[in-house]
């Protein structure tokens, strides 16, 4: 006869567990939010359709910050743009996970000595996979993927948390490069 | 419709004919410009739009530092008439100041905030001119003067990231693109039969 005796587990036991069955739900099912900055962009649409089909790994687009697992920045990001990216990545549901797809999000690519564009963008939002190229092909950011749905499912995608835990520091590197986050123009007052 | 070339002969003669035109330059037969002094661009803007024309394309500016000026750039377009006309002017670099052209082409109110911002020029007459669009919180001079060095602004503002090494060869392996090179030689030598 088997036992139907068991160990209670403690609540972080419970607590990993349920996190585990909500990873594995998580990294088959990502929804993208496409930050389009940049020409990279331009990677994404045969990503997207029939020919590399990301559909097939169970990813879609979405077209609001408050349902999407993954922000996707594509390229360059200038001071303008980083103000209201930071809005879109605080606006996001945890867990949040950032791909950055291009030389520019890594260290400027070719605008690393423009006065508008930043250089590295994991300092001012954490960043869980980089794809390099300038720009990179469809292979690669579809790797780019399949290595996100790797270290989610090997607990290594943890930059939200890291936004946490060193929250000073980012914001602090944000109020370097921007002065103030807040957004103030006609539109916004 | 006549043919563009005479459609450039037009315009010269609105304009020569009652404007002092410090500078003429036909670019294309599509395109003329004209250098005229900074009081007659209002008036010679209002003869072009009574005249057809109606679209402000763009509104720009030029630095040029050892001349100590600036050159605001007027490019206007006709719908029934191919030809672009630019208006340019110089303004002194110190305090430029141009009186805006809002009343004349409303359109112009985007193009003045974005050249006050991007080159200092005042534009008074068009309300709200100096308030921030493109460029956010700025704190420096404006980016477009040729005496802004933008690679000492990224510099300063934006951390570089840092590789410890730029290339380790672990293996000890020769470089392909050496081997690459050899390879071509040799073919060559083998095409010319072993001359050089």
């Amino acid at each position: 006869m088997l036992s139907t005796k068991f160990t209670k587990l403690s609540k972080e036991e419970v607590d990993r567990k349920w996190w585990e069955i909500g990873d594995f739900f998580r990294r088959n099912s990502l929804w993208m939010l496409m930050y389009c900055t940049g020409c990279c962009a331009i990677e994404l649409p045969p990503a997207m359709t029939s020919a590399y089909d990301m559909e097939r790994l169970g990813m879609g687009p979405m077209a609001t910050p408050r349902q999407a697992d993954v922000l996707l920045v594509t390229g360059y990001l200038s001071l303008k743009t980083l103000r209201r990216l930071i809005y879109t990545y605080e606006q996001m549901s945890e867990p949040k996970y950032v791909v950055g797809i291009g030389s520019c999000t890594i260290n400027g690519g070719i605008y690393h000595d423009s006065h508008a564009v930043i250089n590295q963008l994991n300092r001012y939002v954490p960043v869980d996979v980089y794809v390099a190229g300038c720009m990179p092909n469809t292979e690669a950011v579809m790797n780019g993927f399949v290595d996100l749905m790797g270290l989610i499912k090997t607990k290594k995608a943890n930059g939200w948390k890291d936004y946490h835990a060193r929250n000073e520091w980012y914001m602090a590197n944000q109020k370097a490069a921007l002065g103030e986050v807040k957004v103030h123009d006609e539109f916004h007052e | 419709m006549t043919n563009s070339m005479s459609n450039v002969k037009m315009v010269s003669e609105i304009i020569e004919n009652s404007y002092k035109v410090l500078k003429k330059e036909v670019i294309s037969q599509y395109q003329v410009s004209f250098e005229v002094n900074k009081d007659d661009v209002h008036s010679i803007l209002t003869l072009l739009k009574t005249s057809g024309w109606i679209q402000l394309s763009y509104l720009s500016a030029i630095d040029w530092p050892e001349e100590n000026e600036f050159e605001l750039v007027y490019i206007v377009f006709n719908w029934d008439k191919a030809v672009h006309i630019q208006i340019r002017t110089r303004l002194n670099r110190e305090n430029p100041v141009m009186n805006s052209i809002l009343p004349i082409f409303p359109g112009c109110k985007y193009y003045e905030r974005e050249t006050h911002e991007f080159f200092g020029i005042k534009f008074p007459g068009n309300p709200g001119h100096e308030k921030q669009l493109i460029l956010e919180e700025w704190d420096d001079i404006p980016p477009l003067r040729k005496d802004f060095d933008p690679r000492a602004y990224s510099d300063r503002k934006f951390v570089k990231r840092e590789y410890s090494n730029d290339f380790v060869n672990l293996n000890g392996e020769k470089s392909k693109q050496i081997a690459r090179e050899e390879r071509k030689e040799k073919i060559i030598k083998v095409r010319k039969g072993g001359r050089k």
